[in-house]
């Protein structure tokens, strides 16, 4: 064990961040919200802005997006410790890659080990965000039971005709493609009868409905699919088989997720100790302790997304990484609660004239709801670590 | 930021683990409440690993993470963990033969407030196994050292919940000996290894009961399933392993900022403590709760652990009193 990367590593290193002093579009100098990571919107309220796509266009034609993948894919086949340097850079700068990740994050890597030779030709375009992807698992009796999915495609000759409802759908608003996870076999058990489909947005009979976040300004959306024909070359992998594709994209969605979750926590903590500066309560023990102690809770996940890192780069499993989307998302939301605390009655006030940071902390927290819930809830984090890293047995 | 373990190291933590399961089982422990001289024959088994005093804090905090484990009594912690680092930073000339595990020692340090910081005051407290090492090392104001022979000074035992280690105070008034001067800064560093040790002893005692809380959830059947099975059970193990897990990965990188002197590295051995302290606490009650009216008799093994887990606690510096030091590195004061 050691502190300081390896040459390779450094060499790496500084090619990156030259890359990054010439190229960083100046809006996340320009107070880009990284911390609350905006709602997954600018200023504006545009989900998807443009500076955002030219930038993430930018990322792939240097090698820059996905630094593992292959040039073609806009990447420069980096070894995994040269990505995790590279997330670590990203997220120190406060940089997001994409202001949409389910096209580079879930459907590419699902398409390259479950997709054919025709739609891993799909890969490129999502990864350099040309195509805009959206991902509907949840229905609305389907959430944390996702394989209780009701959504329909029925097999019609060379195509599939789905009928049933999505929502949550986020980026539905704005996407050319979905990844619809539907039942093909009421009749097999709810697992086995779950297959994956790739569907154009614009094709007859589908509608969206936007749904406004919590914090008014960022969507998702609920999508309607009424008689969708779908051309059944559209199947990702076997029908049936759509239920090992599911476990295949939360894991590729949690692999790396954890170092931006600590970052951002890192960036939350700062950010406390600034307010409570500001607010003159640097000297006031209990906040002191308390802030301390958030600092300790978060490097110690750092050190623990580190070594569950280690044992991943060496090919075994890492159960470390189970902990860190309930750990990050659940300190995280106890630390923006706290940021609005530290400011006493102005811990509510929305108006950008007279809250702390424009209201910042507010809006943080409302985020961090989202946190705890979306791409698997708390507790079935703590479900899973029970059964999978502890052994517990099945409830 | 590299966590992977070296071969060596991974050697060493598996032959710890292998020793120390067959020469400090829960028995010896029991027996040790009564009769300290059951600690001998490990004492001659661990002396083979002294050398860790004066290598790397990483390797050191691996192995001592073993014998909390197994809550191992006796002189290893405090020759190796405590009087090793003092001698090496003061270059002093029984250092070799504390290596050799020819020599043993301990260091008295707190005062009657109890908090592990250099005083003038003549009488020191919680000192480690102070009856039954060949030195004690007395460390005043200064700071200034003096290595005494243990026979020299007057003991009082301070009787603690923990059976498994035990705490004198120790009283130098009356005697004389060579006063040697020690830089602050490579004190500061002795006790920020000495502190990352227990930490990463008490993350090893953590784990054990953690360990212990599963074995039994998955053996106990009422309602006619395995206890383990019930969500309630399993959250709460689940959230206590999080805790147990990040205070395990903040002793390993506590132990690389010691290794590399890094600017870091109080901070970090702060959190360690802390983290350490705060899982600790959580085993104990979630152990405990999780083996029902079993674990709350004498007869059961649990309490062995939990004692020991809480002694640690209590012991450097409580998680609160960590927080407290850390805030004033990150609020610089
Ligand atoms: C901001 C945001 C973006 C999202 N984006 C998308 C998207 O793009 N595509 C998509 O498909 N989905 C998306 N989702 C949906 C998200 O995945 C679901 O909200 C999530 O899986 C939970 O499902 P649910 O909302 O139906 O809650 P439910 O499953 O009804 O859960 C309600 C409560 O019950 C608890 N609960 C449920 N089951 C158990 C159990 N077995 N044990 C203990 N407690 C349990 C939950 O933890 C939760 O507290 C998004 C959600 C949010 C908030």
């Amino acid at each position: 064990m050691h502190l300081a990367w390896g040459e390779e590593e450094v060499t790496f290193h500084e090619e990156l961040c030259a890359f990054l002093d010439e190229h960083t579009p100046p809006e996340f100098e320009r107070g880009f919200d990284y911390a609350g990571e905006a709602g997954d919107t600018d200023e504006s309220g545009e989900v998807v802005p443009a500076w955002a796509r030219a930038w993430q266009a930018t990322l792939f034609d240097h090698g820059w997006m996905i630094p593992a993948y292959p040039p073609e894919l806009g990447g420069r086949n980096a070894t995994l410790v040269q990505t995790l340097v590279y997330l670590e850079e990203l997220a120190r700068r406060r940089v997001l890659r994409s202001f949409h990740y389910p096209g580079y994050g879930i459907v590419s890597p699902s398409l390259l080990e479950f997709g054919n030779d025709e739609q891993k030709r799909l890969v490129p375009a999502a990864v350099r965000g040309d195509t805009i992807w959206c991902i509907g698992m949840s229905e609305p009796n389907a959430g944390s039971d996702l394989a209780g999915l009701q959504t329909r495609a029925t097999r019609d000759g060379d195509r599939f005709i789905i009928n049933g409802q999505k929502v949550w759908t986020s980026y539905a608003m704005v996407a050319q493609k979905c990844f619809v996870y539907v039942r093909t076999d009421p009749d097999a058990p709810k697992h086995k009868g779950i297959s994956l489909l790739i569907v154009d947005m614009d094709t007859p009979g589908i509608e969206v409905r936007p749904l406004r976040h919590l914090s008014r300004a960022a969507h998702f959306a609920e999508v309607f699919f009424t008689d969708v024909e779908v051309p059944a070359e559209n199947i990702v992998g076997e029908v049936n088989d759509g239920w090992r594709i599911t476990q295949g994209s939360l894991a590729h969605e949690r692999a790396g997720l954890w170092v931006e979750g600590v970052c951002r926590l890192d960036a939350t903590v700062s950010g406390l100790i600034e307010v409570a500066r500001r607010r003159g309560l640097d000297q006031d023990a209990a906040v002191r302790r308390d802030i301390a102690t958030m600092y300790e809770q978060a490097s110690s996940l750092r050190a623990l997304g580190y070594k569950g890192f280690a044992s991943f780069a060496q090919g075994s499993s890492a159960p470390e990484h189970s902990y860190m989307k309930m750990a990050t998302s659940e300190i995280g939301k106890a630390a923006c609660e706290y940021g609005m605390q530290l400011q006493g009655a102005y811990g509510l006030v929305a108006d950008p004239e007279r809250g702390e940071e424009n209201g910042r902390w507010t809006n943080y927290f409302f985020m961090s709801f989202a946190n705890t819930i979306a791409g698997g809830s708390s507790e079935i984090q703590r479900n899973i670590i029970a059964q999978r890293v502890l052994g517990l047995p099945r409830s | 930021m590299d966590f992977s373990l070296s071969d060596d190291q991974v050697l060493l933590r598996d032959t710890a683990r292998t020793m120390l399961a067959k020469e400090c089982p829960a028995s010896l422990v029991r027996a040790h409440v009564d009769d300290v001289t059951v600690a001998d024959a490990l004492w001659s088994k661990l002396s083979d690993f002294t050398a860790l005093g004066d290598g790397p804090a990483s390797d050191l905090f691996l192995f001592v993470e073993e014998t909390g484990y197994v809550a191992a009594p006796g002189v290893f912690f405090p020759t190796v963990a405590m009087f090793a680092p003092l001698l090496q930073a003061l270059d002093h000339e029984l250092l070799p033969s504390v290596l050799a595990g020819e020599a043993t020692g301990t260091v008295a340090l707190a005062g009657a407030d109890g908090h592990f910081v250099p005083n003038d005051e003549p009488v020191k407290t919680f000192v480690p196994e102070a009856d039954r090492v060949d030195w004690v090392a007395v460390v005043d104001t200064g700071p200034k050292v003096r290595i005494i022979p243990a026979g020299d000074v007057a003991l009082r035992q301070t009787r603690l919940v923990d059976f498994s280690r035990r705490h004198f105070e120790v009283d130098t008034a009356n005697v004389k000996s060579d006063t040697l001067a020690l830089d602050p800064a490579a004190f500061d560093d002795v006790v920020a290894h000495t502190t990352g040790a227990l930490a990463a002893e008490m993350v090893g005692t953590s784990r054990r009961l953690l360990d212990m809380a599963i074995a039994y959830a998955k053996e106990r059947i009422q309602f006619d399933v395995p206890i383990g099975s019930f969500q309630a059970i399993q959250h709460r193990l689940a959230e206590c392993s999080l805790a147990v897990e990040r205070s395990i990965a903040a002793v390993q990188y506590a132990g690389m900022t010691l290794d590399a002197s890094d600017a870091e590295r109080f901070r970090a051995v702060h959190v360690a403590k802390a983290a350490a302290g705060t899982a600790a606490m959580r085993a104990t009650k979630d152990a405990a709760q999780v083996h029902g009216g079993i674990g709350y008799t004498w007869e059961h093994d649990l309490h062995l652990y939990f004692r020991r887990a809480l002694a640690s606690e209590y012991w450097l510096g409580t998680a609160r009193w960590h927080h407290d030091r850390l805030a004033e590195l990150l609020f610089e004061r």
